[in-house]
């Protein structure tokens, strides 16, 4: 159908060629990246406009004698004067399979050097959410490959889950880690050919970082083998304030397009403060005016039409599904500032990073007394809801014991298992970066931790003999690990298994 | 010149008063711009210039610039005419001779502007190359 239309428009446009029409206006003003334009008496609002130097602008503010306009791009050029032209379009990003290991800038274009992108499709940057009824509650999980993460804060296809913290907590890194984990499964349910296995295609957007962390970042997902099903959405620190408002709204239509196409995709936003910051400079510039912070009134709308975007479409729609993880950086642990508590009252959840905790040598330092999932177990495997449903509560109950035993030193039997058990889960939850676990060796690890077979450990040993035990099961014990891969749960013959095998484990001396 | 928000309401107000049925009246503009230069109300030389913006504007808003490659000769009056019939008597025509158009004419009426020039063909052509 979409051949028939293209068709027609060639042969009218070969009819045109005679005259043509456009609206056009003259620059006014220009300043950091706003320009003025007087005349564009047909300018519609978010239209993109074409300076004569050849740089796009974005109509924002249409008033009563003027137009102002973002420019994307370069504005070094521009004068006063210069003639600029409307379009006819509203600014849009290519989108499609076609991306997938491109690392690209907020319009589209390629910044990896590796030729250009062949796509046909395009999407809007601004396009409304999904409704009502397209949509469906979150039931199938996003495995981050974090075992704090996937055992206590679930996260499902289709939710939005921030992550929150001071600088240097491993923020990003809890979002590249799930990135990872995604490639891995991707890559290893294409070898099996199982069939009923739903890729998650991630793409991750820069808003302001530096060059040299987003290098690293690169540098991390080539060597993991994870780029193949990435798309990177850069608008870096140097580049203009517009590029940085418009690149999470690009990388949103990239994701969905796998959304609207029954596939389900990742979006990291990283960060969203800076986000906020440039949309602020925006703001200023075209002389909008100002709240709190100097954030402009939509500050609120901007993130929430953003994270709005990504949903979980039912089956009539298609049931793919785009699943955010925006990431907010605080200011010494406050969450309670202008920005942070927005973007917590938008989204389903927070992971709420803690610089004490991470010192300590609990990395990923994850508080887990204010990190929620408001999606909880629906985003869970059975296995899983088996082993975890409890942890949340014991570890809550371990930190507030662990307050107050400092002070007493006779304590009664049941209160020291829970210190003991409390400490043991603290251990067994810390995790190197860069090294997801399966579900199932989760799966299996939780149920040895909840079932007292590491109590016997000296609480400094867990993550050694944690170690050993995984290389055990991955090694000797495959289909145990299948079987709990395949089932989703662990039913009584694998319970029997599992039992077997730690018993086979402790007897090898550990 | 920074124009407050006041002078910028009056001189909007004053505009409007001078553009009964939509059609701007040259009298009335010269009566309102001798009285306020009379009066001398607050902000009488912000709300004069923010007037003088808007009466500029809508001037270019019914002036129509036609630019040939050459001298029109008496083809001119011919589409004096058929442009005043398509946007109204009271458009101010003026005409150009741009040699740079190469063959054909270019029209701009308001910020629309009509490019049948060869310049422009050969501009779109680059263009679709380029794509």
């Amino acid at each position: 159908m979409s051949n028939l239309l293209a068709e027609i428009e060639s042969q009218i446009k070969g009819l045109k060629t005679e005259v043509s029409r456009s609206n056009v206006g003259t620059v006014r003003e220009i300043m950091d990246g706003v320009a003025k334009i007087e005349g564009l008496t047909d300018v519609a609002y978010n239209e993109m406009v074409e300076f004569s130097n050849g740089s796009i602008g974005l109509a924002l503010n249409l008033e009563d004698t003027e137009v102002g306009a973002i420019v994307l791009g370069e504005f070094a050029g521009i004068k006063e004067g210069d003639p600029v032209k409307t379009t006819g379009r509203l600014l849009q990003v290519p989108v499609g399979k076609a991306l997938l290991g491109r690392v690209v800038d907020p319009l589209g274009n390629p910044l990896d050097g590796k030729g250009p992108i062949k796509s046909d499709t395009h999407y809007p940057v601004e396009r409304v959410a999904p409704g009502i009824i397209k949509r469906k509650s979150v039931s199938q999980p996003v495995q981050t490959g974090i075992m704090a993460i996937d055992a206590m804060i679930p996260i499902g296809r289709g939710q939005r889950e921030l992550i929150i913290g001071d600088r240097a907590t491993g923020k990003t890194t809890v979002a590249i880690d799930t990135i990872i984990n995604q490639a891995k499964l991707n890559r290893a349910a294409e070898l099996s050919g199982e069939k009923d296995f739903r890729p998650l295609y991630s793409i991750y957007v820069v808003i302001g970082q530096k060059r040299a962390n987003l290098a690293r970042v690169l540098g991390v997902l080539e060597e993991q083998g994870a780029l193949p099903y990435t798309i990177v959405v850069a608008a870096t620190a140097s580049d203009s304030a517009t590029a940085q408002y418009i690149a999470p709204f690009s990388g949103a239509a990239i994701g969905e397009w796998f959304m609207e196409n029954g596939m389900d995709a990742l979006i990291v936003f990283d960060d969203l403060s800076k986000h906020a910051a440039a949309y602020r400079q925006i703001s200023l510039i075209l002389k909008r005016p100002s709240g709190r912070e100097a954030y402009p009134g939509d500050v609120f709308y901007l993130h929430s039409r953003l994270l709005e975007r990504s949903a979980r479409l039912n089956e009539s729609s298609g049931n793919g599904s785009l699943t955010a993880l925006p990431i907010i950086e605080t200011q010494s642990g406050d969450v309670s500032a202008y920005i942070p508590t927005n973007v917590i009252s938008i989204t389903d959840g927070q992971i709420f990073l803690e610089t004490d905790l991470f010192y300590q040598g609990v990395r990923p330092a994850i508080n887990v007394g204010i990190s929620v999932s408001r999606v909880g177990s629906a985003a869970q495997i059975k296995a899983m809801k088996q082993v975890a449903g409890k942890v949340k509560l014991e570890l809550a109950q371990f930190r507030e014991l662990a307050a107050f035993a400092q002070f007493a030193s006779d304590l009664d039997a049941a209160t020291k298992a829970k210190l003991d058990r409390g400490a043991r889960i603290v251990e067994v939850f810390k995790q190197q970066q860069y090294h997801p676990v399966s579900v199932e060796l989760q799966a299996a690890v939780m149920w040895s931790v909840q079932n007292g077979q590491f109590d016997d450990v000296p609480v400094d040993k867990i993550k050694i003999v944690q170690d050993k035990l995984m290389e055990y099961l991955t090694t000797r014990k495959e289909s145990l690990l299948a079987g709990i891969r395949t089932k989703k749960a662990i039913d009584d013959a694998l319970l029997a298994e599992l039992k077997s095998a730690l018993a086979d484990f402790k007897q090898m001396g550990h | 010149m920074k124009i407050n928000r006041e002078a910028r309401n009056a001189a909007k107000k004053l505009f409007l008063l001078c553009r009964p049925a939509g059609r701007l009246d040259e009298t009335r503009v010269r009566d309102v711009v001798k009285s306020l230069a009379t009066a001398r109300p607050r902000n009488y030389i912000a709300i004069l210039s923010r007037l003088r913006k808007l009466v500029a504007l809508e001037v270019q808003r019914h002036s129509a610039v036609v630019e040939t490659a050459s001298p029109l000769g008496a083809a001119e009056a011919e589409l004096r005419s058929s442009l005043q019939k398509q946007f109204g008597p009271a458009l101010n025509l003026q005409v150009a001779v741009n040699p740079e158009l190469l063959g054909g004419l270019r029209v701009r009426v308001g910020s629309d502007v009509w490019d049948g020039s060869i310049r422009g063909r050969l501009h779109a052509l680059e263009k679709s190359f380029q794509a």
